[in-house]
């Protein structure tokens, strides 16, 4: 029978938690084992990173009046344009808008209740967005 | 009928759910085996539907292909429920509680309080059984954990009722009739073939032909002032292999598990045997591949296109031959 090794590193996004997989034990028969994979933690963290990364952009963007914090607390919540126009029920090129300034300071309290409940927050901390 | 319930910890949501919801009641069937016998072994790569601004990329067949096709394979009657408003949902998912009837959820990982932050991204296509419930609480037998986990009700309900891709709308699914004769022999040769043939489909983005072009992807890629982006690509492609696919080629260790369980059932063992060893080398390609990945966008001077695309061709060669073989069972 082919072998092959379970990666038993470190991954501590699972926090503690262990994940299986399928492995062969001595008998050579398939059973599920403990294992740890450090690739994954990187990628995992990687992927973190990432949304942590477009938040500070994002930040610098609202200081300059560019972006809107719905942008910001988008990001926070790790998620991309698809994701949020799906969340509140508008069309994309809609949210879009949304998330630059000179728009966002249009919105009435109606639409920013809804991107306030996608964004589990409360509808000041986008009115009154301090850093 | 939950007496016969028992949590156990599985290598993949989908196929874990089934094992245990069908096993308690009373249809005996291993993780392996729903995953095999549904022919969920797959590969797709769709550079147009994006996730996060990444191409779509699964090492196995769409969410609820498990759910849908068990049924139609063993002849089993499953109930399956969507709903348009949470409360009745809520509601509903009580009541089975009380009537110690089990039963499979579709949620989002993300908007699941006992997972580690870490892990909760907007994967909308987790799938979990519920098993009690005290106040207002849940008890919760997700395959991803060691032991039972506890949920709030109204945590519960947004993760059931989370948007987007793959939107579950409140699924719920148990098994409402279970023929006594099953004849599993006969399901798991037209399953294999039929697995068999969708790894060898023509259409480009699927199967070995799939992995191929996503090869061909990679070898194109070039560093030049996108480093954030090839970085973001590379780990995007080992989280869905390795977060979402279960360790390395998971999903291959899986299917060659299902096909040495196979073996008990009157067919060609010497095929099943060569074929399963296959699918291990593809697995193990698959971890090299994921390591190479990982090593080039911690130090990006040192990326090697053409390395990483050849461990994923070479991945490809095997499941190709693996196929080939199958198919002639």
């Amino acid at each position: 029978m082919e072998k092959f090794e379970i990666p038993q590193e470190s991954n501590a996004t699972l926090n503690g938690q262990r994940k299986v997989m399928y492995g062969i034990n001595e008998s050579g028969k398939f059973e599920r084992v403990n294992y740890a994979s450090s690739a994954e933690e990187f990628a995992t963290q990687t992927a973190i990173e990432e949304f942590e990364q477009l938040c500070r952009e994002s930040l610098e963007r609202i200081q300059q009046e560019i972006s809107s914090p719905i942008e910001y607390f988008m990001y926070k919540n790790r998620m991309d344009l698809p994701t949020l126009s799906s969340v509140v029920g508008m069309f994309s090129f809609r949210v879009k808008r949304h998330l630059k300034m000179k728009h966002f300071k249009k919105l009435n309290d109606k639409i920013l209740q809804k991107y306030a409940e996608a964004l589990n927050i409360d509808i000041n901390e986008l009115k009154d967005f301090t850093q | 009928m939950n007496q016969r319930f028992e949590h156990a910890q599985f290598a993949h949501c989908e196929s874990g759910v089934v094992s245990t919801l069908l096993s308690s009641y009373g249809l005996k069937i291993s993780e392996p085996m729903a995953f095999g016998i549904t022919s969920s072994l797959s590969f797709v790569y769709m550079p147009i539907v994006k996730i996060s601004n990444m191409p779509l990329i699964a090492y196995r067949d769409l969410p609820k292909n498990i759910i849908n096709n068990i049924s139609k394979v063993l002849g089993i009657e499953m109930v399956k429920k969507q709903y348009k408003d949470p409360i009745q949902a809520n509601k509903d998912l009580t009541q089975f509680v009380q009537n110690s009837q089990l039963v499979g959820l579709q949620t989002s990982v993300f908007y699941l309080p006992y997972f580690p932050k870490d892990m909760r991204f907007h994967f909308n296509a987790h799938n979990l059984l519920v098993v009690g419930k005290e106040e207002n609480n849940y008890t919760i037998s997700d395959p991803v954990f060691e032991t039972l986990m506890s949920c709030d009700e109204n945590e519960l309900t947004k993760a059931r009722f989370a948007r987007g891709i793959f939107a579950p709308k409140g699924f719920l699914y148990y098994p409402k009739h279970i023929p006594k004769d099953i004849n599993l022999s006969k399901g798991i040769k037209k399953a294999i073939i039929k697995n068999a043939k969708a790894l060898l489909t023509p259409f480009p983005y699927a199967g070995v032909k799939g992995m191929r072009k996503l090869a061909t992807k990679i070898s194109k890629l070039k560093v030049d002032n996108n480093e954030r982006h090839i970085k973001n690509f590379l780990t995007h492609i080992v989280r869905m292999q390795e977060e979402i696919g279960t360790g390395g080629g998971g999903f291959r260790f899986l299917y060659a598990a299902f096909l040495q369980e196979a073996k008990a059932y009157n067919l060609d063992k010497s095929i099943l045997q060569e074929a399963s060893e296959l699918f291990i080398k593809s697995g193990n390609a698959l971890r090299e591949f994921a390591l190479l990945c990982v090593e080039s966008s911690k130090k990006l001077e040192r990326f090697d296109s053409q390395t990483i695309a050849n461990k994923l061709t070479e991945a490809s060669f095997y499941e190709q031959e693996a196929a080939l073989l199958l198919k002639k069972l």
